[in-house]
């Protein structure tokens, strides 16, 4: 039987798939989501189990102080993408993402050699704002519908359709009068922010937060929920995210070949829906 | 030469020259483009035609030389800037945005939202009822149409068409005179076209200037030019 906690998983999926996608629908290939997701949930776990002022000793954790800590994590990722977007952003395509690659890794080191982040062992009894998984299925299925939202709505206004033409042809956007170096910031700050808040309510649903969660394997399966689903519209990423965290718990029965199997969609995908599974409607 | 400047002049380019390592693509051109005048751009492949268009739109730096719009310099704007100060182009090998339809081609050169100009623009090159079709599914003159309704949307006072007739059959390529014709009344814009068309480029301008070798050799009335040694020899060959 498909356990709740699935669905909550599936739900996270998607709103990291988004955050890929922000910069991607800009043509830029950023791997960064895993470290400000990691950012987001390290920012949760030390405010609740280091501010007692937040209520972490409560039975149940106030939404007040969830809300705080979003609001916290958010600006600090949006702040670090801000700072990091000059140097990073100068680089295109394939260099641009090994560089967005060692940045999770340094955030990965960082937390890993230092106590005050839990160095290897982690943060434990993150509080509980939910009792059950249903409450985080709530909050998260909120989460990811506002963002969901938000992305639409970006699709249609000219910051949205400025991404798409950089994506298009970044050279003729410019001489379009389209500040590219700036639409691309936008772009990689709104990602920030969204895998940061997903990244909260990671941190009290695992209970537990370490080094572990920003990986290169978190970025490449992150990319492949935006492969595989599309990268044109806000609605592939999502079904991108939804799947590829179903998938290896749907195949569980076939036991070790689940990996292959998991593997072959990703290699295959590419190759026979090269746009994804949602390709672009016209708007 | 004197900074000073006179209104009709929209554009100075002064001893403009780019080195591309050892290759003189442009040497010490001079050219005045008068506000509402309809310049051409002729000359032999790799005379430095597209490579002045990439300078005074800010793609390529020049190695020497300056540029004025309208009394200011233009030396080290961005694309993006250059093109919000009413410089538009069109490129030789097509660069539209593929993926995107036609109407979003525009409303991204338009900044906005606003899907009645857009509509009117694509009317203007005939276009209107392909306006949600993506723009790489065009005929290949309709993408050409496209692209040159697409510099008109920012809103240019100076218009850079290159090659615009590029691969138009004959009967499109008296569309497109008739259009540009059009344009610069309707919109009061001045215009500086590249194109490889002599007899169109003779109906169509008002002066016409001839690129050899990075050099600007000639420039004058159509008429002029064509009686010019120096521009017969550029295409023809010295006589013995």
């Amino acid at each position: 039987m498909i356990d709740i906690s699935l669905f909550v998983l599936m739900l996270l999926g998607a709103l990291l798939a988004l955050a890929v996608y922000l910069p991607l629908r800009a043509g830029q290939l950023s791997l960064a989501t895993p470290g400000f997701y990691t950012i987001g949930g390290t920012v949760a776990a030390l405010l609740s189990t280091q501010l007692p002022g937040l209520g972490g000793s409560d039975a149940v954790y106030p939404l007040t102080s969830l809300l705080l800590e979003m609001i916290v994590a958010i600006a600090i990722a949006g702040l670090l993408a801000f700072l990091i977007d000059k140097p990073v952003l100068k680089l295109r395509g394939i260099y641009l993402a090994i560089a967005t690659i060692a940045l999770v890794e340094i955030l990965r080191v960082i937390l890993l050699s230092s106590p005050w982040f839990g160095a290897a062992v982690g943060i434990f009894a993150i509080p509980q704002p939910f009792e059950g998984p249903e409450g985080y299925l709530i909050a998260y299925g909120l989460l990811l519908a506002i963002v969901a939202w938000a992305c639409a709505w970006l699709e249609r206004q000219p910051l949205g359709r400025a991404m798409a033409a950089i994506r298009d042809d970044e050279l003729a956007a410019r001489c379009m009068g389209v500040s590219t170096n700036q639409v691309k910031l936008i772009a990689f700050v709104l990602s920030a922010i969204v895998a940061a808040a997903a990244g909260v309510l990671a941190a009290h649903y695992f209970n537990s937060w370490n080094a572990r969660q920003a990986n290169f394997d978190a970025s490449i399966t992150t990319l492949a929920f935006v492969v595989l689903g599309g990268s044109r519209t806000w609605l592939g990423p999502v079904i991108g995210g939804l799947v590829l965290t179903a998938l290896p718990e749907l195949l569980r029965p076939i036991g070790d070949l689940r990996l292959i199997v998991f593997g072959l969609v990703i290699l295959l995908g590419p190759i026979f829906i090269p746009q994804g599974l949602i390709k672009a409607k016209q708007s | 030469m004197s900074a000073a400047t006179s209104t009709n002049n929209l554009l100075e380019i002064e001893q403009l020259s780019v080195c591309f390592g050892g290759l003189q693509a442009l040497d010490r051109v001079n050219l005045i483009i008068n506000e509402g005048e309809i310049l051409g751009l002729i000359g032999p492949n790799g005379a430095g035609k597209t490579t002045l268009f990439n300078v005074i739109t800010g793609l390529t730096a020049p190695s020497h030389g300056q540029m004025r719009w309208q009394g200011n310099s233009l030396a080290g704007k961005k694309p993006e800037q250059i093109c919000r100060l009413g410089l538009a182009r069109t490129f030789q090998n097509l660069r539209l945005f593929r993926e995107l339809s036609c109407i979003n081609n525009l409303q991204v050169a338009m900044g906005s939202n606003n899907r009645r100009s857009a509509l009117e623009l694509l009317a203007l090159v005939q276009l209107q009822e392909k306006a949600e079709v993506a723009a790489a599914s065009l005929a290949y003159g309709d993408q050409r149409k496209l692209e040159f309704a697409r510099a008109l949307a920012t809103k240019p006072k100076l218009l850079l068409l290159d090659e615009p007739a590029a691969g138009m059959n004959p009967i499109e390529k008296q569309d497109l005179q008739a259009l540009v014709q059009r344009v610069r009344c309707q919109f009061k814009i001045t215009i500086l076209i590249i194109e490889h068309h002599v007899p169109l480029m003779m109906q169509l301008c008002d002066r016409l200037a001839v690129l050899n070798f990075g050099r600007c050799i000639a420039l004058g009335s159509p008429e002029q030019v064509r009686r010019d040694p120096l521009v017969i020899e550029a295409y023809l060959g010295s006589q013995r």
